[in-house]
């Protein structure tokens, strides 16, 4: 015991407090981990970080010729005009109330699917209906949106159909209401298959004594999914919803782009086709990076009270 | 417990999605002008490599129109040519920059911004031009043209070139239009003659065949479609059924106002809705974005009545498969649409063609000049428009050429090669006559369409007023305002009859507040100061 304390003189003593807790001990330990690190922390700063500087633009009257550093200060003469838009407010409005859509009918859709596959016993089956459901995944919005086309028009094969039945025909695409559920649908059809990938990977994390033990006691399937299996993925749902509500305010382009046309522009025109329209088209980018900066503030927002209402209920936020 | 843990890897793999997703967003969009740019790049080095010190690389822009089996737009006849009679001579090496056709100024913004747009850049689009020269970014072009564009400034004449002037300089080039006719229209005489109608030449007398049609379905087509329509934007329109409506205006009324206020408009989009409702008009029309849908309508023979651009049928996607597929039918023009002074009045185009402009970034400008001012020589116009005889024209026996289509390497992939010859749009054979009877001859079996639609389209017209001074307001509201001049006229046609009056105000007073107001007052002031000007 005293040999051993002999040998630890001072300066040893604060080299081993320092390797215990130090960054720089830390990163020689594991300098191969940090260095996988890199390229994603480096993917961040140039694509991420360093654009923010481009903000700036938002409070100029932006010349494309002079950049940033040529151009005139506006204060937030930019934000005023936006705001005494009306095309702005629409926008906005439609951009939340396609999202809510979403949220509502396409936030459940994966979950279920999740809990159908995960019941399925047969692997091959399994795994070839997964395979099929992630499919519509990879198809470009533009193709999808030439499917919808036509299938759905007046003389796509939807109403070709309805009509041979005798049913008359409906106007899928043209009018109002009819499109909300189409671009819903479809959204759904896109991604559910998707999105189940996440929950199945919860649920394969799920102890499997729970579900043996629920046999013994003689539960039945749904039972089972109640009680063993939803509980197991609450954390997964909770946190996904999460993100997503952070993203109410923001929206593709593609999707409404390509599915919209100017029957139905009181609800197809967003905040993202609003953006490419003054910024890209009439070469406003001062407008557009403001819309954008709004954005990223309302989605910010957003994401700090989900995250702070799920804490608050006795969740795990994502923070 | 383990169900906690599970949540690291799983945030991980959330984020590890979306950035793949990210990645493969940009890998994508990287693509669309990757290709191009690289073939750009091998192919100048292959076609110029010259001894004597290192040749100036003079970049021009170049519309890319996706055309099925189009060549290297920097490798093929034209552009060898090019650099053959005008690179060499000059120590330089002329390579192309595509962009895309349908996003000219959206891809122009985007170069303008990053400071490569080519030495010798252009656009359809005034309103660009304005904004571009009010940025201060592209240069004032009198003293280089004076200097360096004899040949140019005498070709296209004080006419022309005063397009090009803004607030009293000469920052961009126009080229020059020779056909100037723009809409035309086109009905289905083998329908009328079974039927019995003569060639309609009053709004009734349309509204009487197009009922027919509809009843009687000559054709005995599968759902027939009398009028045939696309979403507004495209090249199908409503012709000059508008204008027909419009009641007489003092000049600085009509110049100045905007449309939807004009007196008769309301009328004339209620005629069309009736129509529309009456199921004379394709019913889908609004979704057909791209208008492909109503091509295939008409090549297909469904079609009895249409109005897109004067040529519309004689082009060769249209003229061949309807001649494959219906052989009797047979598209004449008509002029249909009398307004109340019996005129047919229609708009006509400019005598202008594009603006071609040269950034301020670009350190060629004088070889830019020269490059147009070489350009305008009539020999060289010639063979590029025509090229070789026996490989892309043959001399009829009136000595007017006849274009002979191509496919590959001396493929054309614009009319005429438009986009390679930038100073002229329409044939230049330097006399109007011989440009018509050449026109004609580009539609082989149906010359006599063409001169009588040409002709048609070229009476009674008024060509779009052009302001010398930049309208702030359009510049800041103008593709707001023309997005939902396409929503208004779509909506309005397609409307339930109760609901249009209604609809009609509530969305011109829309358009009005988002900007239509503030671009009427402005064009008003600069109205009235050209006024002032001219005294």
């Amino acid at each position: 015991m005293k040999a051993v304390l002999d040998n630890e003189d001072p300066i040893q003593m604060s080299r081993k407090i320092l390797r215990k807790n130090g960054f720089l001990h830390a990163l020689k330990r594991d300098y191969l981990l940090y260095g996988l690190l890199l390229l994603p922390i480096a993917y961040l700063i140039i694509f991420k970080y360093a654009p923010i500087y481009g903000i700036l633009m938002a409070f100029q009257d932006y010349n494309i010729f002079q950049g940033i550093g040529g151009s005139e200060w506006v204060g937030l003469d930019v934000f005023k005009f936006i705001f005494h838009q009306n095309s702005f407010y629409r926008a906005l409005t439609n951009t939340l109330v396609l999202n809510l859509l979403d949220l509502v009918a396409g936030f459940p859709a994966p979950i279920i699917l999740a809990i159908l596959l995960f019941e399925i016993r047969y692997v091959k089956f399994k795994k070839a209906t997964q395979t099929v459901l992630y499919l519509p995944h990879f198809l470009s919005w533009i193709i999808i949106g030439g499917m919808v086309y036509l299938i759905f028009s007046s003389h796509g094969m939807a109403n070709s159909l309805l009509n041979g039945l005798g049913l008359g025909s409906i106007e899928f695409l043209s009018q109002k209401t009819n499109w909300l559920v189409m671009y819903v649908i479809v959204g759904i059809w896109q991604n559910a298959g998707w999105g189940t990938i996440l929950y199945l990977a919860a649920m394969t994390g799920i102890n499997r004594e729970l579900f043996e033990a629920s046999d013994i006691d003689g539960c039945s399937r749904l039972r089972k999914i109640w009680h063993i299996t939803l509980p197991g993925i609450k954390h997964t749902i909770i946190i996904l919803l999460i993100l997503q509500i952070g993203r109410m305010v923001s929206i593709g382009f593609d999707r409404p782009f390509v599915m919209g046309n100017s029957l139905v522009s009181e609800y197809s025109d967003v905040i993202s086709t609003f953006v490419y329209r003054v910024g890209i088209g009439s070469g406003d980018f001062s407008q557009a990076t403001a819309v954008g900066l709004f954005q990223s503030v309302v989605g910010l927002i957003f994401l700090v009270t989900a995250n702070y209402i799920a804490k608050k209920v006795g969740e795990q936020g994502i923070w | 417990m383990k169900v906690k843990k599970m949540l690291v890897p799983l945030s991980a793999l959330t984020l590890l999605t979306s950035v793949l997703a990210a990645c493969s967003n940009s890998n994508h969009e990287a693509k669309e002008s990757g290709p191009s740019s690289s073939s750009t790049s091998t192919s100048t080095s292959s076609t110029e490599k010259k001894p004597s010190g290192s040749p100036v690389t003079l970049t021009v822009e170049i519309f890319d129109r996706g055309i099925q089996g189009q060549p290297d737009l920097n490798n093929n006849t034209w552009t060898r040519y090019i650099n053959e009679h005008f690179g060499k001579p000059n120590n330089a090496v002329v390579k192309f920059v595509p962009v895309p056709r349908s996003q000219e100024v959206d891809k122009l913004n985007v170069l303008m911004a990053s400071g490569e747009a080519p030495d010798i850049s252009f656009t359809y689009d005034n309103t660009t031009v304005y904004r571009y020269a009010k940025m201060n970014g592209i240069m004032q072009l009198n003293d280089l043209m004076a200097e360096h564009g004899k040949d140019l400034t005498n070709y296209l004449g004080e006419k022309v070139l005063s397009y090009g002037v803004y607030n009293g300089k000469q920052m961009a080039i126009p080229a020059k239009r020779t056909s100037l006719a723009w809409g035309g229209m086109f009905i289905r005489k083998d329908w009328l003659d079974k039927l019995g109608l003569p060639l309609p030449t009053t709004r009734d007398e349309l509204y009487n065949a197009l009922v027919a049609f509809r009843d009687k379905n000559p054709g005995g087509v599968d759902g027939v479609i009398p009028w045939g329509l696309a979403a507004t934007g495209m090249n199908y329109g409503t012709g000059n059924l508008v204008d027909s409506f419009w009641k007489a205006q003092s000049e600085e009324e009509f110049v100045t106002g905007t449309g939807w206020l004009r007196p008769g408009n309301k009328e004339a989009m209620k005629y069309l809705n009736k129509l529309y409702n009456e199921k004379l008009i394709s019913p889908d029309f609004a979704l057909d974005k791209t208008a492909k849908q109503v091509d295939a309508d008409v090549t297909n023979g469904k079609v009895g009545f249409f109005s897109a651009n004067w040529d519309y049928p004689l082009r060769q996607n249209i003229s061949e498969p309807l001649k494959a597929n219906v052989p009797e039918a047979n598209y004449v023009p008509i002029d249909t649409f009398k307004n109340d002074e019996g005129k047919y009045k229609k708009i006509a185009y400019n005598e202008n063609g594009i603006n071609i402009i040269i950034p301020k970034s670009s350190k060629n400008a004088e070889l830019a000049i020269k490059y147009l001012n070489w350009m305008s020589s009539p020999d060289v116009l010639f063979f590029l428009q025509y090229g070789e005889e026996g490989v892309n024209h043959k001399m009829n026996a009136n000595g007017i050429p006849e274009v002979i289509n191509q496919t590959g390497d001396n493929m054309q992939t614009s009319y005429l090669n438009l986009d390679y010859t930038l100073v002229v749009n329409g044939v230049e054979l330097g006399d109007p006559e011989k440009n018509i009877k050449a026109l004609a001859a580009t539609a082989p079996g149906l010359e006599e369409v063409a001169e009588q639609s040409y002709k048609i389209n070229t009476t009674d017209t008024y060509t779009g007023f052009y302001f010398d001074t930049p309208n702030e307001a359009n510049i800041k509201f103008g593709k707001t305002l023309g997005d939902l001049n396409k929503q208004m006229t779509d909506k309005l046609i397609s409307c339930k009859p109760a609901e249009f009056d209604n609809l009609y105000d509530k969305m011109v007073a829309e358009y009005m507040a988002a900007g239509g107001q503030a671009v009427a007052d402005e064009s008003i002031k600069i109205y009235k100061a050209m006024q002032a000007n001219k005294k």
